[in-house]
């Protein structure tokens, strides 16, 4: 409803036009409204500038309206058009301008015009809106017909912009340069040597099959995937608590990378892989950080809020990802430079909207066939200690019962009907009495009293020590002191199990520790009562007529013969024999492997959110592809699969415009820095336009014809012209092109953390190349009051590549991380290179390379005694892959004389030809 | 800016490391060449006129220079008072008698269930009010050092978070988003200004003495600016690491660096057009420089009595709040010596509430422990900074991350969570003094005039810095990102 001001004013016109009709003259958009645009909107509301979502400098937007209120000019309709209440607003929250500058005659003119029916001439407007969809990455790949080479296009380049290639750079530059940039470490002098000797043609082929078929290079090019997706090993956020099993997704890329596996199948695994063989792949969904479910506040928007942000990550990893597009901004309103409408991104949402953060098993098929065969045994198992209970003394019979012991215990009588139980401990053997699984059989042999029949426990009081000892572990099924119930008082307490129906029960199958590993804490005096329809409570089995408990005797075995028949005893050891058997056949089919991963459920019902805010939906939104790409959709029941499945069957077309530009365009930028498209994630139309788009759309025809095969994408760009040059800066080229844009050298750069860190365990002999598994530790505590404490000496398995490091979210590594270290909070799809001090503090002082650098010294040292000038010049040779000149011996000689080779060491780890790629 | 009691960097005589021996004694060697250029504040960067909206321009090989604002401000520095846990309003700043009246009776219409669980009964504020100052300010009794300053101050009462949890909060906070991974304030303002010094670090994170805030350091991350612009992390217990390398004798540590130096010197006449070598050069000199700035900024024993008295640094029988006064001394003397960005925390973890604010149990018991831990030092560094004149060019912040309920919990006697009006404020250079800016309703529940989001006080903050909100932006995967998002307003009323 307009307010009262507005009211006046349009009853004034209205008064106006009645009586004063034929003298008001006719208002011309141009000459009499568009200045008041001008003066009061334009400086929010025009070009680029658009608060919520308006712009009055175009016809078609301005009609259109803002991202809250559309249509906002309703023409002949004042007291309905959004634009005029809030001109006229009282409310200083509402009104527009905010300044309160437009003069009253200026709003009434408005006003009037907008009574007039809001005439707005075409082809007036000063600015036209552009086609966000006509943008050149939106469109097909264009034909370079013929055999061309990436040195062809970048020498036209070159004679448009008149600049040359630079001469190549010497073997041993060529060869560190491609090493480290296929592998993240340096040649061996071995390796030196024997390719500067190589005379044959093919020597540099040569060197880069080795390289690509080392297992080194998965493990430097899957750190550039997972920059991409954010992948880290904690949740983030503010426990940031370990993600124990997120590595099988770190270990599927490395492998990915190192098997060459199609770029379009990497794809698909990647969001389907639960059901083509690559389970762990799915972890690509859910790499992002989010919010335990404890973290979540209790309330309703709270659970609706976590769960958008959650599914924004994901939306947003695929599209930078894979499109090179943001689309998160769609969240809220309308794309502002890209054809993405919030429409759009709902849909995406929608193709994501069965995606759960969660640990999971892994499913492989060697995993799927064991996880078989366990249950089978399992079940085995359970049906012997089923009939092995049954040869169980009977209580209250008069013979004597075994003793009690700690690891299991089976009290038996006549069956019985009942609805609830109730285990009481008198006293125990010392301390809190502790329980590991109490199971309650019924004449069919089923444990009744398990939480997954629905049964319910009670207790007189708990001792919790989380993942520990808690109330619910008492009938979870699980065995072993870490999965135990205690009570909270010394001595004594009770459990009461109640069925979810009456069940017919003969017998009670408990202990303390069934692993065996515990023997304290045992009850060693109790009673098992059954409760009747009025509810009191019968005993049906208790320890007075067990033999009485003696500490000092030796544990009996978990099943004894004594005072069985000869049939019967036979029987039994039979039964026994198998079950040790199936146990320790089960001890090496082992706990199935976990996995944070994708995990599916039923889809959410997904709506467009009123500037994403969860407690204003909209219609509801079905599964589709961004709409200016295409019109596959899904309707709003499709299933979970049928949806992903849509969005991997589109991303890998083909004549999919974005999805082979954005990949080659990352592996150019792998080699040279920067890519051809220096916005790597963004395509879009504020993205920068390719360098050589020509060579770009040529590197992706030839990237789909290679069958999407990243190696053969390496194996032309480093075995390049280009790619070989020296990479000396050459003044009279500069001038013309700092940024080396068009590569008229190679552009030199500082390598990235972990190729720091590995190329100094490498060079001082200590590093580690065991791959796979789970990631070694950075820091000594986990989370907690003193923040993350970092380890300073590693041993062994610290000393692995550190892709293998088990990532902790937004902790840097206390050396290395101030290198531009992503934090893994959001996707990083081009390392910066900055340069501190604090990088030097970290390089120069830490005990990490104090440490290397004696290692290396002792190396050197080992291999050439006391030769002054042999330890110089092989140290020369690890670190920087050439010996020394006669200069820097002169120079260098003496120092190591009078102080040993660790300075020596020392300096070279933090020298500029170390750490620079040449 | 540089306070005559202070010896100036170097002169204290700390022995550990020769200044010049990094570079030999060679006074124009090239590490000095390529230091001077780094310390040279020239006018090749970007002056405001030409700045892109979408990237300021940065000389790699120069992050902290200092950089020119994007128009005259007062405030040269800032110090961020950061206060863990979400510090309720209703018993520090924001009077509410009627609060009182309806002590212990249900909230009608109210909400069942917040964030923790059910909602109990309304509870009064659990501290006596009284008029402050020449403005007749209302504050508690829980504050009574910092209530000296109200007059001073500006508060904003009807700020709104985006988030009524911890972690998100605090990066709402911090960063102006509450997913992971978005730069901080203090790496916004120090990509915007670069340093006055160049010898410590252009933006310290000083973590309480009893651990680190709920969201770690994502409250001083670089997000996906330059790691230059990161917050360093150091207090008065906790030195920044690797200032000296560990069982290195002083000869031996003499003979790597005369070495690098050579060793670099040789590599770079090979190739001298190469600025990124020289930047890196230049990198080893700074740390040189660090590494005894930094020890010796951190070294308090030559603060005055009457100094660590006025803090409570003094008062040992409370370790905590000595710890918390000397890193306000810290703080101070960061800012003496031109470091641009100062974020000063107070409360550590989530600890139910016994290690910062977050009262949802034993509100009064756990408020009248951490009161007297900020109280004092804080309302000292405001009086320090103003009686040596800092206040002049220094813009201070005190924030919390939201507020609380009027309500307590059920069957509890503390507040739960409450992301809809609270209160934080500002004073010192630019910031007009003694205003109360807009307000919650009767009960403190929700703000409901002149309503705030945070990224209003964030914007505001650049604003009193010098920077325009909407310019200061850098391109990241395809998007300006901005402090504040796509949104953000100066709150005017604020500003002198």
């Amino acid at each position: 409803m307009p307010c009262f001001r507005a009211m006046i004013l349009i009853a004034l016109w209205t008064s106006l036009t009645v009586s004063e009709v034929a003298a008001a003259e006719p208002l011309d958009f141009v000459r009499d409204i568009r200045p008041i645009f001008e003066n009061h909107c334009y400086a929010c509301h025009s070009g680029d500038e658009r608060a919520s979502g308006l712009r009055l400098d175009v016809k078609s937007a301005a009609l259109k309206g803002g991202d809250n209120h559309g249509p906002d000019i309703i023409p002949g309709k004042p007291d309905e058009s959004p634009l005029v209440e809030f001109i006229t607003s009282d409310d200083p929250q509402h009104r527009m301008p905010p300044d309160d500058a437009m003069p009253e005659d200026e709003i009434a003119m408005l006003v009037r015009w907008v009574a007039e029916g809001a005439a707005w001439p075409e082809g007036v407007d000063l600015v036209t809106l552009k086609d966000t969809r006509d943008h050149w990455s939106f469109k097909p790949l264009r034909f370079a017909g013929g055999s061309a080479t990436i040195d062809a296009f970048v020498t036209e380049k070159h004679h448009e912009l008149n600049l040359e290639m630079s001469p190549p750079a010497v073997r041993s530059q060529w060869l560190r340069r491609v090493t480290m940039d296929l592998t993240g470490l340096p040649p061996s002098p071995q390796q030196v040597v024997a390719f500067n000797e190589d005379t044959r043609v093919d020597a540099y082929d040569r060197v880069v099959d080795r390289l690509l078929s080392s297992p080194r290079y998965g493990e430097r090019w899957a750190q550039h995937w997972l920059d991409l997706v954010r992948y880290a090993d904690t949740h983030g956020f503010e426990v940031n608590t370990e993600r124990p099993n997120a590595w099988p997704y770190r270990d599927y890329v490395i492998r990915s990378f190192n098997n060459d596996t199609p770029y379009d199948q990497f794809i698909q695994e990647q969001l389907l892989g639960d059901r083509l063989g690559a389970d762990a792949a799915t972890g690509f969904l859910v790499t992002a950080s989010v919010l335990l479910p404890g973290q979540i506040g209790k309330d309703e928007p709270s659970l609706r809020l976590a769960r958008q942000d959650a599914l924004d990550e994901v939306v947003n990893n695929i599209s930078l990802s894979f499109l090179g597009l943001s689309v998160g901004c769609a969240r809220c309103h309308d794309h502002k430079f890209d054809p993405i409408s919030a429409n759009d991104y709902y849909a995406m949402q929608a193709i994501v909207a069965g995606v759960q953060y969660a640990e999971r098993e892994l499913r492989t098929p060697e995993s799927m066939a064991a996880k078989q065969r366990l249950e089978r045994q399992r079940n085995r198992i359970a049906e012997i200690d089923d009939e092995l209970s049954r040869f169980a003394p009977l209580a209250f019979s008069g013979a004597e019962r075994p003793m009690v012991n700690a690891r299991q215990n089976v009290d038996r009588w006549n069956p019985v009907t009942t609805q609830r139980i109730r285990f009481s401990i008198l006293q125990t053997n010392n301390l809190e009495p502790c329980v590991d699984e109490l199971e309650v059989f019924s004449v069919a042999g089923t444990n009744v009293a398990l939480a997954a029949h629905a049964a319910v426990v009670t207790t007189s009081g708990d001792t919790t020590v989380a993942d520990r000892h808690e109330r619910r572990f008492i009938n979870d099924g699980q065995y072993g002191n870490a999965r135990s119930w205690m009570s909270s008082e010394v001595g004594r307490g009770w459990v009461t199990i109640e069925f979810a129906q009456p069940e017919t029960i003969d017998r009670v199958v408990w202990g303390r520790d069934r692993n065996g590993q515990y023997t304290d804490r045992l009850a060693t005096e109790y009673r098992i009562e059954v409760a009747n329809d009025s509810g009191n409570w019968s005993v049906v089995a208790d320890s007075t007529d067990r033999q009485t408990y003696d500490s000092a005797a030796v544990e009996p075995a978990e099943f004894t013969t004594q005072g069985l028949d000869a049939t019967a005893a036979e029987a039994a050891n039979q039964l026994v024999q198998e079950k040790r058997g199936l146990l320790a056949s089960n001890q090496q089919l082992g706990q199935p492997q976990q996995v944070f991963a994708g995990t599916f459920r039923n889809p959410d019902s997904i709506h467009l959110l009123l500037r994403g805010d969860p407690e204003k939906p909209g219609e509801a939104v079905a599964p589709a592809i961004p709409s200016a790409f295409g019109d596959a959709s899904l309707s709003v029941d499709a299933s979970e699969w049928e949806r992903r499945k849509l969005l991997a069957d589109w991303l890998v077309r083909p004549d999919h415009p974005l999805t082979a530009r954005v990949m080659v365009n990352r592996i150019w930028q792998g080699h040279f820095g920067t890519g051809l498209v220096a916005s790597p994630s963004d395509f879009g139309n504020n993205g920068m336009p390719p360098s050589h788009p020509e060579l770009l759309d040529w590197l992706a025809k030839e990237f789909i014809r290679s069958g999407w095969s990243i190696k053969q994408m390496h194996r032309k760009i480093v075995l390049s012209k280009t790619y070989r040059q020296s990479s000396a800066v050459r003044p009279e080229f500069a001038a013309i092109d700092a940024d080396v844009r068009y590569l008229w050298r190679y552009p030199s750069r500082r390598l990235e953390a972990e190729s720091i860190r590995d190329s100094i365990l490498a060079v001082s002999g200590n590093l580690n190349l065991q791959m796979e598994g789970r990631g070694f530790d950075l820091f000594n505590q986990r989370g907690g009051l003193s923040g993350f404490k970092p380890v300073e000496t590693f041993q062994a398995d610290g000393s692995r590549r550190m892709i293998y490091a088990h990532k902790v979210r937004r902790e840097p590594e206390s050396v290395f991380g101030a290198f531009d270290c992503p934090d893994a909070g959001q996707s990083t799809a081009v390392r910066l290179e900055s340069t501190t001090p604090i990088q030097a503090l970290n390089l120069f002082n830490s005990r990490f390379v104090i440490d290397q650098s004696s290692a290396l010294a002792r190396r050197v040292g080992r291999e050439c005694g006391d030769d002054h000038v042999a330890q110089v010049t092989q140290a020369f040779r690890y670190a920087l892959q050439r010996t020394p000149s006669a200069a820097e011996l002169a120079e260098v000689v003496p120092l190591v004389r009078q102080h040993g080779l660790v300075p020596l060491c020392r300096a070279l780890f933090n020298t500029n030809e170390f750490l620079f790629v040449p | 800016m540089n306070d005559p009691s202070v010896p100036p960097s170097g002169a204290s005589g700390l022995p550990q490391h020769d200044r010049r021996s990094f570079l030999g004694n060679t006074s124009m060697t090239l590490g000095a060449i390529a230091l001077a250029k780094l310390l040279e504040g020239d006018g090749l960067l970007a002056s405001p006129a030409e700045d892109s909206p979408s990237l300021r321009s940065i000389d790699p090989a120069r992050p902290y220079a200092a950089r020119p604002p994007h128009f005259p401000a007062k405030a040269k520095n800032v110090v961020v008072i950061f206060c863990a846990g979400a510090v309720s309003q209703l018993e520090t700043w924001d009077y509410k008698p009627e609060l009182s009246r309806w002590d212990g009776k249900p909230l009608p219409g109210g909400p069942a269930v917040t964030f923790q669980g059910p909602a109990g009964n309304l509870a009064r504020p659990q501290y006596p009010f009284r008029q402050r100052g020449q403005t007749g300010k209302w504050v508690s009794d829980l504050i009574p050092h910092l209530a000296q300053w109200t007059d001073d101050i500006a508060f904003v009462h009807s700020l709104t978070s985006k988030s009524n949890t911890h972690g998100p909060a605090e990066n709402f906070l911090s960063t102006g988003f509450v997913l992971d991974g978005f730069p901080s304030l203090g790496s916004w303002v120090t990509y915007a200004l670069g340093s006055e010094n160049q010898e410590l670090p252009a933006y310290v994170a000083i973590p309480d003495p009893r651990g680190v805030p709920q969201n770690g350091s994502n409250n001083w991350g670089a997000g996906f600016l330059p790691a230059a612009f990161q917050g360093t992390p150091l207090s008065s217990k906790k030195p920044i690491r690797h200032l000296a390398a560990p069982d290195v004798s002083a000869q031996s540590d003499r003979a790597a660096r005369e070495l690098l130096q050579r060793l670099n010197s040789r590599h770079f006449e090979a190739n001298p057009h190469e600025g990124k070598w020289a930047a890196r050069i230049a990198s080893y000199e700074l740390a040189a420089r660090m590494q005894l700035s930094v020890p010796e900024i951190s070294d308090l024993s030559t603060e005055s009595e009457h100094t660590l008295k006025m803090f409570g640094a003094d008062q040992t029988h409370n370790p905590d709040k000595a710890a918390f006064a000397q890193n306000c001394i810290l703080a101070r003397r960061l800012i003496e010596r031109g470091v641009r960005c100062v974020q000063l925390f107070n409360g550590a973890y989530a600890s139910g509430g016994k290690l910062n604010w977050d009262g949802h149990h034993a509100l009064k018991e756990q408020y009248d422990v951490h009161a007297e831990i900020m109280d004092q030092p804080v309302a000292a560094l405001i009086g320090d900074l103003k009686q040596r004149g800092l206040l002049e060019d220094t813009l201070v912040v005190w924030c919390t991350e939201f507020g609380r309920m009027p309500f307590f919990q059920k069957g509890a006697k503390g507040r739960d969570h409450n992301p809809d009006g609270f209160t934080c404020w500002l004073t010192g250079a630019g910031v007009k003094p003694g205003v109360s800016h807009g307000t919650t309703d009767e009960l403190g529940q929700r703000a409901v005039e002149q309503i705030h989001p945070l990224y209003h006080f964030n914007a505001t903050i650049l604003h009193l810095l010098g920077l325009d909100f909407k310019r200061l932006s850098f391109q990241h995967n395809g998007i300006d990102r901005r402090l504040t998002n796509v949104e953000g307003k100066v709150i005017r009323q604020v500003l002198a």
